[in-house]
């Protein structure tokens, strides 16, 4: 996903000598044309989409988020749409009182949907933890489709 | 009661660390994440650590209850996105990680991926996250598991995930570390007799030279019963047996 987010076919990475990672994965070599270095290059993914949670989102799809990003900024690079979903819906003149604090800029987002508690029963830091009860209800549910659909009825009604 | 394997393999994983170092761990690092601790403690006041959630120098007084609670941020002085990590890491700016795995091989190969034929696996696995990267640019590996047996310890892997720069591999009997490229017994735990490892690797491990055995200070086993008065860290020894 960075080779995506940078519009390059594959991007080199270090390690994965002597892996099955690499053999399974396909991944090739190449030489540093400057100095000879054998490297592995990974080919590109570019997401479709890319679904983020956010902790703070305006109408105009500028977002911030508290905690780690995880991987979350370069998902948002490197898919060709992004829909985020919010905790919190902030008014843009929020925003452009404290842009340094927008960790997505709008102009990536397509959509904005406003859900709170989105992303449990996995954490949202600072804002919850993650729900070991709400995980596993999840695990015993996820074994049938019936079992399924009354979960997330019951999580999302 | 008198320490166990849990609070010999957290002075274990401790004293791998050397002061000055910039320390990593990953997911469900409970005993990882009290070696860190431990060591910061006593020998090495002044390591980096780098947590899972990516906070830098959290402040804790002990223990959160998952790897992934908010609590792993707690004081910390920058939070690291998972590429910024991994950009750090590729440039050499990442000097120890602490990894687990579910078999481990005479070559201090790890796998985290498939048992069985890799086409058909018997059990597919979490995967190993970075692994096959980071353990060649991070410059010491160590690698930790509770259960010292000849299914996780075998002559080859199933799957190598991630090979490298492994230093150690500490288990409830005690250290391995590779010697000529083979991994050998470095030290044992009090009480542990070297025809039990012996029985429980699935290659030779014996040195010729005497194996020396690792005794926890009462200064480490006082701190570590401070950092984790709930004993968090006998949740990774699920079969007591072994």
């Amino acid at each position: 996903m960075q080779a995506a987010s940078l519009g390059i076919p594959f991007q080199p990475v270090r390690g994965l000598f002597g892996t099955d990672v690499a053999a399974d994965g396909g991944f090739a070599t190449v030489r540093d044309p400057y100095s000879g270095e054998l490297v592995y290059v990974v080919p590109r993914i570019r997401p479709e989409w890319a679904v983020l949670h956010v902790h703070e989102a305006d109408e105009q799809g500028n977002a911030r988020l508290y905690g780690s990003p995880g991987y979350d900024l370069v998902m948002a690079e490197a898919a060709a749409h992004v829909i985020l979903t919010t905790e919190r819906l902030v008014s843009s003149e929020e925003f452009r009182a404290h842009p340094e604090q927008t960790k997505i800029p709008g102009i990536f987002v397509s959509a904005v949907a406003v859900v709170a508690g989105g992303a449990s029963p996995c954490g949202c830091m600072p804002d919850y933890d993650v729900d070991p009860k709400g995980i596993h209800a999840y695990l015993q549910a996820a074994g049938s489709e019936a079992a399924l659909a009354a979960y997330l009825d019951r999580v999302n009604p | 009661m008198g320490p166990g394997p849990s609070e010999w393999m957290a002075v274990a994983l401790a004293r791998t660390i050397r002061d000055g170092e910039v320390v990593a761990q990953g997911v469900n690092s409970v005993l990882a994440s009290l070696g860190i601790l431990l060591a910061r403690a006593t020998h090495a006041p002044s390591l980096t650590w780098i947590t899972i959630a990516g906070g830098i120098d959290p402040v804790l007084s002990e223990l959160p209850d998952s790897s992934a609670s908010p609590a792993w941020l707690a004081g910390s002085c920058a939070i690291l996105s998972n590429p910024e990590f991994y950009r750090l890491a590729m440039r050499g700016g990442v000097d120890r990680m602490f990894l687990g795995a579910a078999q481990i091989d005479q070559r201090a190969r790890l796998n985290l991926s498939v048992i069985g034929d890799r086409g058909r696996p018997r059990v597919r696995l979490s995967g190993g996250g970075g692994a096959a990267v980071l353990a060649q640019v991070v410059r010491h590996i160590v690698v930790w598991r509770t259960r010292h047996t000849p299914e996780v310890f075998v002559p080859k892997v199933d799957f190598v995930t991630a090979q490298g720069n492994i230093e150690a591999v500490v288990t409830p009997l005690g250290v391995l570390g590779p010697q000529d490229g083979r991994l050998m017994l470095q030290a044992r735990f009090p009480g542990v007799a070297v025809e039990a490892v012996k029985a429980r690797t699935g290659f030779p491990v014996l040195p010729e030279a005497p194996v020396p055995v690792l005794e926890p200070t009462e200064e480490e086993l006082r701190i570590l019963s401070d950092l984790d008065p709930g004993r968090q860290r006998d949740l990774e020894f699920p079969r007591a047996a072994g």
